[in-house]
């Protein structure tokens, strides 16, 4: 093949910004017929029509054309299913964030659901009674009335101890603590950090275990909550934070290794091409970032991973997050778990649980989140386990609501398999 | 690093078929590709050899029997590497497969069906659903053609008209109707979202109340391709039950609702045998060493990652596909591995003067060209790669327009690809 640069390299490398993947939109309709949402609701009449259709009318200087994106949920599965490379998700994402900033101020509720460093920064430290108060039900229906948060939406009970706290105040005392030459930095995000410390202790359990040093450096909310409710600027603004925390550990050949998926999906892909942080750094911070599963699926295939796993006799479904499928690295959570003896992993088909982070909170979008979710709920219910697995967080909120099922991180399961304590460090 | 046994590069018919049957025969199987394949846009149906020769007005009745016909007339195209039994072999392979899984694809290599098109043109092809089966125009019949005025570009008086104008033995009308609620009144409804509702059995009821009375003294009713994607075969039989008469599907304009079902199919069954599924997953190059290829590197969201296998099937299609890649100055490549392509590159070259020229384009013949087990070869005919394989459209001299031959070619040439390897592996 020939070396020289032609006309179609410049051009290709207009296509890969999102706005210009339009271009490469042949009108075929995968993405539509695969929205789910547009599947449920009327009210969103679907990614072909709201990304790369609408993208031809959009000009920098002239106001939005079109208020349905809103019920856009985010979730990328238009992006996954695209033959031809159209970054659908992606720009439906940036058209939402000039809706905004051109249209309509950006509600109170939307500010409050894209803080969850705030929420969890009041709530954990009065844990006790912030759960207790917020699971009144005459609590709740005032918060929908107020701030058009759905009653019924699925919110986990915050954790007293913060999983930073629990890191600084026990496991970096514990005199068992590992020291070892390999090293890997260890992101948490804000769920793990404020409402479900156990998966960031599996984390570290299974980590050292498998005989890695865990480096848990400053870092602050990943942007996604923001990103994904229009605030482009103050997503931007954590995420410079967390590249300039991050960087100085990628440029020492560090792994960065994420429990949870979205959190690992920004640092890999969204602060580039939503957030347009084009950066060295923030492509070295990118190149760096692993999803846990997928870390430790490469120990495995590379002979280095302990497999002194103990037998257990389950079936056990698993629902993969869009957020992960977005990742574009297969399911490495099935392979992952399949290697304990005993364990059968059965995938749920579903294409998204309806949450999309925020999106399923919002009183008018959380039936369309239900009505969503449904298939998947009903597979999950119908396989009659007490337990389910998905990577990601509000994914297993959403899940655990609907259909009573215990949920957990895939890395949970391994070091319950594994035999870890996970509480001691 | 993953190890598998093959890793098939596409996820249109072709892929998926191979993908199966390796992954059913024991086989550690990844299936990759860039995004869904173009099953959502097919009828689908397997058209073998719909029209031999190609501009002929006729429609082939038994494909098998005009193959020898054809390949004289196209003495390179796939089918010759083939032959008439591993041809039988695969159709009825692949359509065993797919029964099993849920669906009913009925006819056999030795017949076409004649169905009725969107615009009421017959469409010859030799395995179809029986819903569409149904729908066969080379019995006279008195039929009913029923459309929604929600769902666009189905017109069942034009469909009707040109069927009645043909002189098929067809006596075809037509009624045009309001969806029942909830659809009515939709602007925009997409084949697959009717087909949503139809799982509905409230909806499934108003509709045979509205329909029943249009359908006095006729034989048969059709019905866009819209009758249900999981729950399809309960949808249909419901319906038949409810108007007591046959009911049929008359495909639609993309997305196409039989299509997604045949997808689902053979993703289910892929998955079922212990597949691993990576949509959205391009593969940005592979590397050939010593007449081997080591790796390929699949693009995940911020790097890419090395992938071994003992064996690659490349089925990512033709030109539109994706498989083949062009530019404005005609150059025209392969993007993964940089295959040798019968193809010129110069695009004055690229067409005849003749839009229907009965010889065709030639840009449709661009493609890699293999030996006889499918192996990419160069301009010598030397393999490239003796673990690479390519399959269905990204081969040369596949031109399926115009004798309708393209998904015979991609379940054959998957099937014979995937006999070689289970084969050689026991």
């Amino acid at each position: 093949m020939s070396t020289e640069t032609t006309l179609d390299d410049i051009t290709r490398s207009i296509w890969e910004q999102v706005q210009f993947t339009a271009d490469l939109c042949v009108k075929c309709n995968i993405c539509t017929s695969h929205c789910p949402v547009a599947n449920v609701t009327d009210l969103f009449p679907g990614p072909k029509y709201v990304g790369p259709q609408a993208q031809r009318f959009r000009n920098p200087k002239e106001l939005s054309v079109d208020d349905s994106l809103d019920y856009c949920s985010g979730c990328g599965v238009c992006t996954m299913v695209c033959p031809h490379g159209v970054k659908v998700m992606e720009m439906n994402a940036k058209a939402r964030y000039k809706l905004y900033r051109d249209k309509k101020p950006i509600p109170l509720r939307n500010r409050l659901l894209g803080r969850t460093e705030l929420q969890g920064m009041l709530g954990s430290p009065f844990a006790p009674i912030a759960n207790a108060v917020f699971q009144l039900r005459p609590v709740r229906i005032l918060t929908e009335w107020v701030l058009g948060i759905h009653r019924d939406a699925p919110f986990p009970p915050f954790s007293f101890e913060t999983f930073r706290g629990w890191f600084r105040g026990v496991y970096q005392k514990s005199p068992h603590r590992l020291k070892s030459e390999k090293k890997v930095v260890y992101f948490h995000g804000c769920s793990t950090n404020y409402y479900e410390p156990r998966v960031g202790k599996a984390a570290l359990a299974v980590l050292e275990h498998n005989g890695f040093e865990v480096v848990v450096p400053e870092q602050v909310c990943c942007g996604l909550p923001l990103l994904s409710n229009a605030e482009f600027d103050a997503a931007r603004h954590k995420a410079c934070q967390n590249i300039a925390s991050l960087v100085k550990y990628a440029r020492e050949g560090y792994k960065i290794v994420g429990t949870s998926t979205s959190c690992t999906l920004s640092l890999k892909s969204d602060y580039r091409h939503i957030l347009d942080i084009d950066t060295e750094d923030a492509r070295l911070v990118a190149e760096q970032t692993y999803d846990i599963c997928e870390f430790l699926l490469d120990l495995a295939n590379a002979g280095e991973l302990k497999t002194d796993f103990q037998p257990m006799e389950a079936v056990i479904p698993y629902h993969a997050p869009c957020q992960l499928k977005a990742h574009n690295m297969g399911l490495p959570a099935i392979d992952l778990l399949e290697m304990i003896p005993g364990v059968k992993i059965q995938l749920v088909q579903a294409d998204c649980c309806g949450i999309a982070g925020t999106y399923g909170y919002k009183k008018e979008k959380y039936q369309i989140g239900m009505d969503v979710g449904r298939p998947l709920f009903e597979q999950v219910i119908a396989s009659g386990s007490p337990i389910a697995i998905c990577d990601s967080e509000t994914c297993r909120w959403q899940i655990g609501h609907a259909t009573g099922a215990k949920m957990l991180h895939p890395v949970e399961l391994l070091a319950q398999a594994y035999g870890l304590d996970v509480n001691q460090g | 690093m993953s190890v598998y046994d093959t890793i098939v590069i596409g996820a249109g018919l072709t892929g998926l078929t191979a993908a199966c049957r390796l992954a059913q025969a024991g086989q550690k199987v990844l299936l990759t590709a860039l995004g869904e394949g173009a099953l959502l846009l097919a009828p689908g149906c397997i058209d073998v050899l719909g029209f031999q020769p190609a501009d002929s007005q006729q429609p082939v009745k038994d494909p098998l029997a005009q193959l020898d016909s054809f390949l004289s007339d196209n003495p390179d195209h796939p089918y010759r590497l083939l032959g008439k039994e591993t041809l039988a072999a695969g159709l009825t392979a692949f359509q065993e497969l797919v029964n099993r899984h849920g669906l009913n694809f009925q006819g056999d290599p030795h017949h076409n069906w004649h169905l009725p098109t969107t615009i009421g043109a017959v469409h010859p092809t030799c395995l179809a659903p029986a819903s569409m089966a149904g729908g066969d125009l080379q019995k006279a019949a008195k039929v009913l053609i029923v459309g929604f005025r929600e769902l666009r570009d189905f017109y069942p008086t034009l469909i009707a008209d040109n069927l009645n104008s043909q002189s098929l033995g067809v006596q075809a009308s037509a009624l045009q109707l309001d969806a029942p609620p909830p659809v009515a009144g939709r602007v925009n409804i997409t084949p697959i979202q009717l087909a949503h509702a139809f799982e509905d059995p409230l909806f499934r009821r108003r509709l045979v109340q509205a329909v029943a009375p249009h359908s006095k003294g006729v034989d048969k009713i059709g019905f866009p391709a819209v009758l249900g994607l999981a729950e399809h075969a309960g949808v249909l039989a419901d319906l038949q039950k409810g108007l007591g008469k046959p009911v049929f599907e008359i495909n639609t304009l993309p997305p196409s609702v039989p299509g997604r079902r045949l997808f689902e199919a053979l993703r289910d069954a892929f998955l079922k045998a212990g597949g691993r599924l990576i949509i959205g997953g391009k593969i940005l190059a592979g590397r050939i060493e010593n007449g081997r290829v080591v790796e390929i590197r699949l693009e995940t969201a911020s790097r890419a990652k090395p992938l071994r296998a003992e064996n690659i099937i490349l089925a990512t299609g033709g030109i539109f596909g994706g498989g083949l890649q062009t530019d404005a100055s005609g150059r025209v490549w392969e993007p993964i591995f940089g295959l040798p392509l019968h193809a010129e590159d110069n695009r004055h070259r690229w067409f005849t003067r003749s839009f229907f020229a009965s010889t065709g384009q030639p840009v449709a013949n661009y493609g890699v060209m293999v030996n006889a087990r499918f192996n990419p070869v160069d301009e010598a005919g030397q393999p490239v790669a003796e673990n690479l394989f390519a399959a269905g459209a990204v081969l040369a001299h596949s031109e399926w327009t115009r004798g309708r031959t393209g998904d015979g070619l991609a379940v054959t040439t998957a099937y014979a690809i995937a006999e070689q390897l289970t084969r050689s592996a026991q």
